[in-house]
Protein backbone atom coordinates (compact mmCIF):
# COMPACT_ATOMS: atom_id res chain seq x y z
CA UNK A 1 0.00 0.00 0.00
CA UNK A 2 2.25 2.75 -1.24
CA UNK A 3 -0.62 5.04 -2.23
CA UNK A 4 -2.18 7.51 0.22
CA UNK A 5 -5.72 8.50 -0.59
CA UNK A 6 -6.66 12.17 -0.36
CA UNK A 7 -10.40 12.24 -0.80
CA UNK A 8 -10.76 15.85 0.34
CA UNK A 9 -9.14 17.25 -2.80
CA UNK A 10 -11.41 15.13 -4.97
CA UNK A 11 -14.58 15.96 -3.06
CA UNK A 12 -14.02 19.70 -3.67
CA UNK A 13 -14.82 19.00 -7.32
CA UNK A 14 -17.96 16.96 -6.63
CA UNK A 15 -20.47 19.65 -7.76
CA UNK A 16 -18.48 20.10 -10.98
CA UNK A 17 -18.62 16.34 -11.66
CA UNK A 18 -22.33 16.18 -10.80
CA UNK A 19 -22.90 18.94 -13.34
CA UNK A 20 -21.38 16.54 -15.84
CA UNK A 21 -24.08 14.02 -15.01
CA UNK A 22 -26.62 16.54 -16.32
CA UNK A 23 -24.72 16.81 -19.62
CA UNK A 24 -24.57 13.00 -19.86
CA UNK A 25 -28.30 12.80 -19.26
CA UNK A 26 -29.37 15.27 -21.91
CA UNK A 27 -26.80 13.99 -24.39
CA UNK A 28 -28.06 10.42 -24.07
CA UNK A 29 -31.70 11.48 -23.88
CA UNK A 30 -31.56 13.49 -27.12
CA UNK A 31 -29.44 10.84 -28.82
CA UNK A 32 -31.74 8.06 -27.75
CA UNK A 33 -34.87 9.97 -28.79
CA UNK A 34 -33.41 10.49 -32.26
CA UNK A 35 -32.36 6.82 -32.20
CA UNK A 36 -35.92 5.74 -31.44
CA UNK A 37 -37.23 7.62 -34.48
CA UNK A 38 -34.43 6.34 -36.74
CA UNK A 39 -34.85 2.80 -35.39
CA UNK A 40 -38.61 2.72 -35.91
CA UNK A 41 -38.30 4.11 -39.46
CA UNK A 42 -35.56 1.61 -40.29
CA UNK A 43 -37.49 -1.33 -38.87
CA UNK A 44 -40.64 -0.36 -40.81
CA UNK A 45 -38.53 -0.01 -43.96
CA UNK A 46 -36.98 -3.42 -43.30
CA UNK A 47 -40.34 -5.13 -42.98
CA UNK A 48 -42.64 -3.22 -45.35
CA UNK A 49 -40.29 -1.29 -47.65
CA UNK A 50 -39.51 -1.86 -51.30
CA UNK A 51 -36.53 -4.18 -51.98
CA UNK A 52 -34.17 -1.22 -52.36
CA UNK A 53 -35.29 0.30 -49.06
CA UNK A 54 -34.97 -3.07 -47.35
CA UNK A 55 -31.45 -3.48 -48.71
CA UNK A 56 -30.42 0.02 -47.59
CA UNK A 57 -31.92 -0.44 -44.13
CA UNK A 58 -30.19 -3.81 -43.76
CA UNK A 59 -26.82 -2.36 -44.75
CA UNK A 60 -27.26 0.46 -42.22
CA UNK A 61 -28.15 -1.91 -39.39
CA UNK A 62 -25.44 -4.47 -40.16
CA UNK A 63 -22.81 -1.75 -40.51
CA UNK A 64 -23.53 0.06 -37.26
CA UNK A 65 -24.12 -3.03 -35.14
CA UNK A 66 -20.80 -4.52 -36.25
CA UNK A 67 -18.47 -1.55 -35.84
CA UNK A 68 -17.41 0.02 -32.53
CA UNK A 69 -19.11 3.27 -31.78
CA UNK A 70 -15.73 4.84 -30.96
CA UNK A 71 -14.45 4.24 -34.49
CA UNK A 72 -17.60 5.59 -36.12
CA UNK A 73 -17.29 8.61 -33.83
CA UNK A 74 -13.69 9.16 -35.00
CA UNK A 75 -14.85 8.71 -38.57
CA UNK A 76 -17.58 11.33 -38.17
CA UNK A 77 -15.42 13.70 -36.12
CA UNK A 78 -12.44 13.69 -38.48
CA UNK A 79 -14.17 12.60 -41.67
CA UNK A 80 -16.88 15.22 -42.00
CA UNK A 81 -14.44 18.19 -42.03
CA UNK A 82 -12.89 16.58 -45.14
CA UNK A 83 -16.22 17.25 -46.87
CA UNK A 84 -16.26 20.80 -45.50
CA UNK A 85 -18.81 20.17 -42.73
CA UNK A 86 -17.63 21.49 -39.36
CA UNK A 87 -19.73 20.48 -36.38
CA UNK A 88 -19.23 21.00 -32.67
CA UNK A 89 -17.99 17.93 -30.72
CA UNK A 90 -21.31 17.73 -28.89
CA UNK A 91 -23.24 17.58 -32.16
CA UNK A 92 -20.84 14.99 -33.62
CA UNK A 93 -21.27 12.71 -30.63
CA UNK A 94 -25.02 13.26 -30.70
CA UNK A 95 -25.18 12.19 -34.36
CA UNK A 96 -22.97 9.19 -33.64
CA UNK A 97 -25.03 8.10 -30.62
CA UNK A 98 -28.27 8.55 -32.56
CA UNK A 99 -27.03 6.50 -35.51
CA UNK A 100 -25.72 3.74 -33.21
CA UNK A 101 -28.85 3.66 -31.08
CA UNK A 102 -30.94 3.67 -34.25
CA UNK A 103 -29.22 0.53 -35.57
CA UNK A 104 -29.53 -1.41 -32.30
CA UNK A 105 -33.13 -0.27 -31.77
CA UNK A 106 -34.04 -1.19 -35.36
CA UNK A 107 -33.12 -4.79 -34.54
CA UNK A 108 -35.32 -4.70 -31.46
CA UNK A 109 -38.20 -2.98 -33.26
CA UNK A 110 -38.08 -5.41 -36.17
CA UNK A 111 -38.58 -8.40 -33.90
CA UNK A 112 -41.40 -6.44 -32.25
CA UNK A 113 -43.13 -5.70 -35.55
CA UNK A 114 -42.84 -9.32 -36.59
CA UNK A 115 -44.49 -10.36 -33.33
CA UNK A 116 -47.67 -8.36 -34.08
CA UNK A 117 -50.41 -10.90 -34.76
CA UNK A 118 -51.26 -11.26 -38.46
CA UNK A 119 -54.98 -11.07 -37.64
CA UNK A 120 -54.50 -7.58 -36.21
CA UNK A 121 -52.60 -6.47 -39.30
CA UNK A 122 -55.28 -7.95 -41.56
CA UNK A 123 -57.99 -6.14 -39.60
CA UNK A 124 -56.07 -2.88 -40.09
CA UNK A 125 -55.81 -3.71 -43.79
CA UNK A 126 -59.60 -4.17 -44.05
CA UNK A 127 -60.19 -0.87 -42.27
CA UNK A 128 -58.19 0.72 -45.08
CA UNK A 129 -55.32 1.94 -42.89
CA UNK A 130 -52.34 3.41 -44.65
CA UNK A 131 -48.87 2.24 -43.63
CA UNK A 132 -48.43 5.29 -41.42
CA UNK A 133 -51.76 4.68 -39.68
CA UNK A 134 -50.86 1.02 -39.15
CA UNK A 135 -47.61 2.04 -37.49
CA UNK A 136 -49.40 4.64 -35.39
CA UNK A 137 -52.46 2.72 -34.24
CA UNK A 138 -51.54 -0.99 -34.44
CA UNK A 139 -47.78 -1.47 -34.25
CA UNK A 140 -46.73 1.30 -31.85
CA UNK A 141 -49.12 0.40 -28.98
CA UNK A 142 -48.09 -3.24 -29.28
CA UNK A 143 -44.38 -2.40 -29.38
CA UNK A 144 -44.63 0.07 -26.50
CA UNK A 145 -45.83 -2.67 -24.23
CA UNK A 146 -43.76 -5.69 -25.24
CA UNK A 147 -40.50 -3.92 -26.04
CA UNK A 148 -40.40 -1.54 -23.10
CA UNK A 149 -38.03 -3.64 -20.90
CA UNK A 150 -35.38 -4.32 -23.60
CA UNK A 151 -35.48 -0.71 -24.74
CA UNK A 152 -35.00 0.64 -21.23
CA UNK A 153 -32.06 -1.78 -20.84
CA UNK A 154 -30.58 -0.41 -24.05
CA UNK A 155 -30.92 3.11 -22.67
CA UNK A 156 -28.82 2.15 -19.64
CA UNK A 157 -26.19 0.64 -21.94
CA UNK A 158 -26.17 3.88 -23.94
CA UNK A 159 -25.60 5.97 -20.83
CA UNK A 160 -22.47 3.86 -20.27
CA UNK A 161 -21.52 4.09 -23.94
CA UNK A 162 -21.77 7.87 -23.90
CA UNK A 163 -18.57 7.97 -21.82
CA UNK A 164 -16.67 7.98 -25.10
CA UNK A 165 -17.87 11.54 -25.70
CA UNK A 166 -15.14 12.64 -23.29
CA UNK A 167 -12.48 11.61 -25.84
CA UNK A 168 -13.78 14.31 -28.19
CA UNK A 169 -13.88 16.99 -25.53
CA UNK A 170 -17.54 16.95 -24.56
CA UNK A 171 -17.66 17.84 -20.86
CA UNK A 172 -19.82 15.09 -19.45
CA UNK A 173 -18.96 13.04 -16.35
CA UNK A 174 -15.88 11.35 -17.78
CA UNK A 175 -14.76 14.48 -19.61
CA UNK A 176 -14.96 16.52 -16.44
CA UNK A 177 -13.13 13.73 -14.60
CA UNK A 178 -10.31 14.10 -17.16
CA UNK A 179 -10.21 17.85 -16.49
CA UNK A 180 -10.14 17.49 -12.71
CA UNK A 181 -7.55 14.70 -12.99
CA UNK A 182 -5.20 16.90 -14.98
CA UNK A 183 -5.54 19.65 -12.39
CA UNK A 184 -5.23 17.66 -9.17
CA UNK A 185 -3.48 14.39 -10.18
CA UNK A 186 -5.64 12.45 -7.67
CA UNK A 187 -6.52 9.96 -10.43
CA UNK A 188 -7.78 7.01 -8.39
CA UNK A 189 -10.08 9.14 -6.25
CA UNK A 190 -11.48 11.12 -9.19
CA UNK A 191 -12.21 8.07 -11.34
CA UNK A 192 -13.73 6.21 -8.38
CA UNK A 193 -16.09 9.13 -7.80
CA UNK A 194 -16.92 9.23 -11.51
CA UNK A 195 -17.67 5.48 -11.44
CA UNK A 196 -19.90 5.90 -8.39
CA UNK A 197 -21.77 8.75 -10.09
CA UNK A 198 -22.36 6.49 -13.10
CA UNK A 199 -23.63 3.68 -10.87
CA UNK A 200 -26.04 6.01 -9.05
CA UNK A 201 -27.12 7.68 -12.29
CA UNK A 202 -27.95 4.38 -14.00
CA UNK A 203 -29.75 3.11 -10.90
CA UNK A 204 -31.83 6.29 -10.85
CA UNK A 205 -32.50 5.95 -14.57
CA UNK A 206 -33.57 2.28 -14.20
CA UNK A 207 -35.85 3.22 -11.33
CA UNK A 208 -37.43 6.14 -13.23
CA UNK A 209 -37.88 4.01 -16.34
CA UNK A 210 -39.47 1.21 -14.33
CA UNK A 211 -41.91 3.69 -12.76
CA UNK A 212 -42.79 5.23 -16.14
CA UNK A 213 -43.25 1.74 -17.58
CA UNK A 214 -45.53 0.68 -14.77
CA UNK A 215 -47.85 3.70 -14.86
CA UNK A 216 -47.79 4.70 -18.52
CA UNK A 217 -47.43 1.44 -20.42
CA UNK A 218 -48.70 -1.00 -17.76
CA UNK A 219 -45.50 -3.04 -18.00
CA UNK A 220 -44.28 -5.10 -15.10
CA UNK A 221 -40.72 -3.87 -15.42
CA UNK A 222 -38.15 -5.40 -13.13
CA UNK A 223 -35.39 -3.19 -11.86
CA UNK A 224 -32.78 -5.92 -11.58
CA UNK B 1 -10.06 14.41 -51.90
CA UNK B 2 -9.86 11.58 -54.43
CA UNK B 3 -6.52 13.00 -55.56
CA UNK B 4 -5.32 12.74 -51.95
CA UNK B 5 -6.36 9.07 -51.84
CA UNK B 6 -4.45 8.32 -55.03
CA UNK B 7 -1.40 10.18 -53.75
CA UNK B 8 -1.36 8.36 -50.44
CA UNK B 9 -2.24 4.88 -51.65
CA UNK B 10 1.38 3.82 -52.41
CA UNK B 11 2.50 4.98 -48.95
CA UNK B 12 -0.43 3.36 -47.20
CA UNK B 13 -0.87 0.00 -48.90
CA UNK B 14 2.52 -1.58 -48.24
CA UNK B 15 3.42 -4.97 -46.83
CA UNK B 16 4.82 -3.54 -43.60
CA UNK B 17 1.68 -1.51 -42.94
CA UNK B 18 -0.40 -4.61 -43.66
CA UNK B 19 1.57 -6.57 -41.08
CA UNK B 20 1.13 -3.69 -38.62
CA UNK B 21 -2.65 -3.81 -39.10
CA UNK B 22 -2.60 -7.61 -38.75
CA UNK B 23 -0.74 -7.40 -35.44
CA UNK B 24 -3.17 -4.78 -34.19
CA UNK B 25 -6.06 -7.03 -35.23
CA UNK B 26 -4.56 -9.97 -33.34
CA UNK B 27 -4.08 -7.82 -30.22
CA UNK B 28 -7.74 -6.79 -30.31
CA UNK B 29 -8.89 -10.36 -30.82
CA UNK B 30 -6.67 -11.83 -28.10
CA UNK B 31 -7.75 -9.18 -25.58
CA UNK B 32 -11.42 -9.95 -26.17
CA UNK B 33 -10.74 -13.70 -26.16
CA UNK B 34 -8.70 -13.71 -22.92
CA UNK B 35 -11.21 -11.40 -21.25
CA UNK B 36 -14.25 -13.42 -22.22
CA UNK B 37 -12.85 -16.90 -21.56
CA UNK B 38 -11.59 -15.93 -18.10
CA UNK B 39 -14.78 -13.95 -17.52
CA UNK B 40 -16.82 -17.03 -18.45
CA UNK B 41 -14.97 -19.20 -15.91
CA UNK B 42 -15.24 -16.57 -13.17
CA UNK B 43 -18.89 -16.04 -14.08
CA UNK B 44 -19.62 -19.73 -13.56
CA UNK B 45 -17.88 -19.76 -10.18
CA UNK B 46 -19.73 -16.58 -9.18
CA UNK B 47 -23.11 -18.01 -10.14
CA UNK B 48 -22.34 -21.29 -8.35
CA UNK B 49 -21.84 -19.44 -5.08
CA UNK B 50 -24.56 -16.90 -5.74
CA UNK B 51 -27.26 -19.57 -6.17
CA UNK B 52 -26.08 -21.64 -3.21
CA UNK B 53 -28.50 -21.95 -0.30
CA UNK B 54 -26.04 -22.40 2.56
CA UNK B 55 -26.91 -19.82 5.21
CA UNK B 56 -23.41 -18.92 6.36
CA UNK B 57 -22.53 -17.95 2.79
CA UNK B 58 -25.10 -15.15 2.91
CA UNK B 59 -22.54 -12.29 3.20
CA UNK B 60 -20.65 -13.72 0.22
CA UNK B 61 -23.89 -13.88 -1.77
CA UNK B 62 -24.69 -10.25 -0.98
CA UNK B 63 -21.17 -9.31 -2.02
CA UNK B 64 -21.48 -11.16 -5.33
CA UNK B 65 -24.85 -9.57 -6.11
CA UNK B 66 -23.40 -6.13 -5.34
CA UNK B 67 -20.41 -6.91 -7.59
CA UNK B 68 -22.64 -7.88 -10.52
CA UNK B 69 -24.97 -4.91 -10.11
CA UNK B 70 -22.15 -2.38 -9.75
CA UNK B 71 -19.80 -3.56 -12.49
CA UNK B 72 -22.61 -3.70 -15.04
CA UNK B 73 -23.12 0.01 -14.41
CA UNK B 74 -19.59 1.39 -14.73
CA UNK B 75 -18.54 2.56 -18.20
CA UNK B 76 -15.69 0.61 -19.74
CA UNK B 77 -13.65 3.78 -20.30
CA UNK B 78 -13.85 4.91 -16.67
CA UNK B 79 -12.97 1.45 -15.36
CA UNK B 80 -9.99 1.23 -17.73
CA UNK B 81 -8.55 4.46 -16.35
CA UNK B 82 -9.34 3.40 -12.80
CA UNK B 83 -7.51 0.08 -13.22
CA UNK B 84 -4.60 1.78 -14.96
CA UNK B 85 -4.05 4.35 -12.23
CA UNK B 86 -4.82 1.93 -9.40
CA UNK B 87 -2.30 -0.59 -10.71
CA UNK B 88 0.33 2.14 -10.98
CA UNK B 89 -0.61 3.69 -7.65
CA UNK B 90 -0.32 0.44 -5.74
CA UNK B 91 2.86 -0.54 -7.53
CA UNK B 92 1.78 -3.40 -9.79
CA UNK B 93 3.76 -3.01 -12.99
CA UNK B 94 1.16 -4.48 -15.34
CA UNK B 95 1.71 -3.84 -19.02
CA UNK B 96 -1.00 -1.86 -20.79
CA UNK B 97 -2.22 -4.99 -22.55
CA UNK B 98 -2.83 -6.71 -19.22
CA UNK B 99 -4.50 -3.62 -17.76
CA UNK B 100 -6.97 -3.84 -20.66
CA UNK B 101 -7.40 -7.59 -20.09
CA UNK B 102 -8.09 -7.13 -16.37
CA UNK B 103 -10.71 -4.49 -17.15
CA UNK B 104 -12.43 -6.72 -19.68
CA UNK B 105 -12.36 -9.65 -17.25
CA UNK B 106 -13.94 -7.55 -14.49
CA UNK B 107 -16.78 -6.33 -16.70
CA UNK B 108 -17.22 -9.59 -18.61
CA UNK B 109 -17.54 -11.53 -15.35
CA UNK B 110 -20.44 -9.34 -14.26
CA UNK B 111 -22.24 -9.48 -17.62
CA UNK B 112 -21.70 -13.19 -18.25
CA UNK B 113 -22.66 -14.12 -14.68
CA UNK B 114 -26.03 -12.51 -15.32
CA UNK B 115 -26.44 -14.49 -18.56
CA UNK B 116 -25.47 -17.76 -16.86
CA UNK B 117 -27.86 -17.11 -13.97
CA UNK B 118 -30.72 -16.49 -16.41
CA UNK B 119 -29.79 -19.70 -18.27
CA UNK B 120 -29.70 -21.76 -15.08
CA UNK B 121 -33.01 -20.34 -13.89
CA UNK B 122 -34.57 -21.31 -17.22
CA UNK B 123 -34.05 -25.01 -16.41
CA UNK B 124 -37.15 -26.50 -14.86
CA UNK B 125 -37.21 -27.00 -11.08
CA UNK B 126 -38.17 -30.65 -11.50
CA UNK B 127 -34.65 -31.31 -12.72
CA UNK B 128 -33.19 -30.11 -9.41
CA UNK B 129 -35.66 -32.25 -7.48
CA UNK B 130 -34.96 -35.32 -9.60
CA UNK B 131 -31.24 -34.92 -9.04
CA UNK B 132 -31.93 -34.52 -5.32
CA UNK B 133 -33.84 -37.78 -5.29
CA UNK B 134 -30.97 -39.48 -7.05
CA UNK B 135 -28.78 -38.26 -4.17
CA UNK B 136 -26.61 -36.02 -6.34
CA UNK B 137 -24.53 -33.45 -4.53
CA UNK B 138 -24.99 -29.79 -5.48
CA UNK B 139 -21.83 -29.67 -7.57
CA UNK B 140 -22.73 -32.87 -9.40
CA UNK B 141 -26.28 -31.66 -10.06
CA UNK B 142 -24.89 -28.47 -11.51
CA UNK B 143 -22.28 -30.23 -13.62
CA UNK B 144 -24.24 -33.21 -14.96
CA UNK B 145 -27.88 -32.09 -14.92
CA UNK B 146 -28.32 -28.33 -15.00
CA UNK B 147 -25.44 -26.99 -17.06
CA UNK B 148 -25.88 -29.33 -20.06
CA UNK B 149 -29.51 -28.26 -20.31
CA UNK B 150 -28.95 -24.53 -19.77
CA UNK B 151 -26.25 -24.48 -22.47
CA UNK B 152 -28.82 -23.57 -25.11
CA UNK B 153 -29.83 -20.45 -23.13
CA UNK B 154 -26.27 -19.44 -22.22
CA UNK B 155 -24.19 -19.82 -25.37
CA UNK B 156 -26.00 -17.54 -27.88
CA UNK B 157 -26.20 -14.43 -25.65
CA UNK B 158 -22.70 -15.08 -24.28
CA UNK B 159 -21.41 -15.22 -27.85
CA UNK B 160 -23.06 -11.93 -28.75
CA UNK B 161 -21.46 -10.40 -25.63
CA UNK B 162 -18.10 -11.68 -26.85
CA UNK B 163 -18.68 -9.80 -30.12
CA UNK B 164 -19.73 -6.73 -28.12
CA UNK B 165 -16.44 -6.91 -26.21
CA UNK B 166 -14.44 -7.02 -29.42
CA UNK B 167 -16.00 -3.66 -30.23
CA UNK B 168 -15.64 -2.42 -26.66
CA UNK B 169 -11.84 -3.03 -26.67
CA UNK B 170 -11.49 -0.08 -29.05
CA UNK B 171 -11.83 2.12 -25.94
CA UNK B 172 -8.58 0.74 -24.52
CA UNK B 173 -6.74 2.69 -27.24
CA UNK B 174 -7.21 5.65 -24.89
CA UNK B 175 -4.65 4.26 -22.44
CA UNK B 176 -2.29 3.44 -25.29
CA UNK B 177 -2.77 -0.27 -25.90
CA UNK B 178 -1.61 -1.02 -29.43
CA UNK B 179 -4.80 -2.40 -30.91
CA UNK B 180 -6.85 -1.72 -34.02
CA UNK B 181 -8.13 1.70 -33.02
CA UNK B 182 -4.64 2.88 -32.03
CA UNK B 183 -3.34 1.69 -35.38
CA UNK B 184 -5.93 3.93 -37.06
CA UNK B 185 -4.89 6.84 -34.87
CA UNK B 186 -1.22 6.19 -35.63
CA UNK B 187 -1.75 6.26 -39.39
CA UNK B 188 -3.84 9.41 -39.06
CA UNK B 189 -1.08 11.07 -37.04
CA UNK B 190 1.63 10.35 -39.65
CA UNK B 191 -0.43 12.22 -42.22
CA UNK B 192 -2.67 9.62 -43.88
CA UNK B 193 -6.10 11.12 -44.56
CA UNK B 194 -8.50 10.36 -41.69
CA UNK B 195 -11.07 8.91 -44.08
CA UNK B 196 -8.55 6.31 -45.23
CA UNK B 197 -7.02 5.54 -41.81
CA UNK B 198 -10.28 5.28 -39.87
CA UNK B 199 -12.05 3.76 -42.87
CA UNK B 200 -9.56 0.85 -42.87
CA UNK B 201 -10.08 0.59 -39.13
CA UNK B 202 -13.87 0.39 -39.60
CA UNK B 203 -13.56 -2.22 -42.32
CA UNK B 204 -11.24 -4.40 -40.23
CA UNK B 205 -13.57 -4.26 -37.22
CA UNK B 206 -16.43 -5.13 -39.53
CA UNK B 207 -14.44 -8.02 -41.04
CA UNK B 208 -13.76 -9.29 -37.52
CA UNK B 209 -17.22 -8.96 -36.07
CA UNK B 210 -19.61 -9.70 -38.95
CA UNK B 211 -18.47 -13.32 -39.61
CA UNK B 212 -18.62 -13.93 -35.86
CA UNK B 213 -22.19 -12.58 -35.78
CA UNK B 214 -23.17 -14.98 -38.56
CA UNK B 215 -21.39 -17.83 -36.75
CA UNK B 216 -23.28 -16.92 -33.57
CA UNK B 217 -26.59 -17.13 -35.42
CA UNK B 218 -25.68 -20.56 -36.79
CA UNK B 219 -24.67 -21.81 -33.35
CA UNK B 220 -28.00 -20.60 -31.98
CA UNK B 221 -30.00 -22.42 -34.67
CA UNK B 222 -27.99 -25.63 -34.23
CA UNK B 223 -28.32 -25.61 -30.44
CA UNK B 224 -32.07 -24.99 -30.73
CA UNK B 225 -32.43 -27.92 -33.12
CA UNK B 226 -30.37 -30.20 -30.94
CA UNK B 227 -32.37 -29.39 -27.85
CA UNK B 228 -35.74 -29.31 -29.55
CA UNK B 229 -36.80 -32.75 -28.36
CA UNK B 230 -35.59 -31.97 -24.88
CA UNK B 231 -37.51 -28.68 -24.73
CA UNK B 232 -40.72 -30.27 -25.99
CA UNK B 233 -40.46 -32.95 -23.34
CA UNK B 234 -39.96 -30.28 -20.71
CA UNK B 235 -42.93 -28.21 -21.81
CA UNK B 236 -45.03 -31.40 -21.99
CA UNK B 237 -44.10 -32.23 -18.40
CA UNK B 238 -45.28 -28.76 -17.38
CA UNK B 239 -48.86 -29.46 -18.43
Amino acid sequence: MSYTFQWGVAFDYLPYLLGGALVTLHLTFLGFLAGLIIGLTTAVAQVYGSPIMQRTANIYVVFFTNTPSLVTAFFIFFGLPEFGILLSPYLCILINLALNAGAFLADVFRSGIQSVKTAEMEAAEIMGFSLFQKVQYVISPHIAKTLYPPISNLYIIFILGSALASIFGVEEITGRAFNVDSETFRSIEIYSIAAIIYVLLTFAASFALALVGRYVFRVKARMF
Amino acid sequence: MIQQFIDQAPIFFTLNNGLYWLRALMTTLSMALIGCVVGFIFGFVLVYFRTSTISWLLPLRALLIAYVEIFRRIPFLVLTFLILFASRGFGFQLSLFWVACVTIVLIATAYIAEIIRAGIEAVHRNQWECADVMNFSRARTMLYVIVPQSWVFIVPPAFSYFIMFIKETSLTSQIGTMELMSAGKYFNSIGISPLMAYGTCLLLYFALSYPLTLLGRRIEVRLKNRFKGNMEALSASDQ
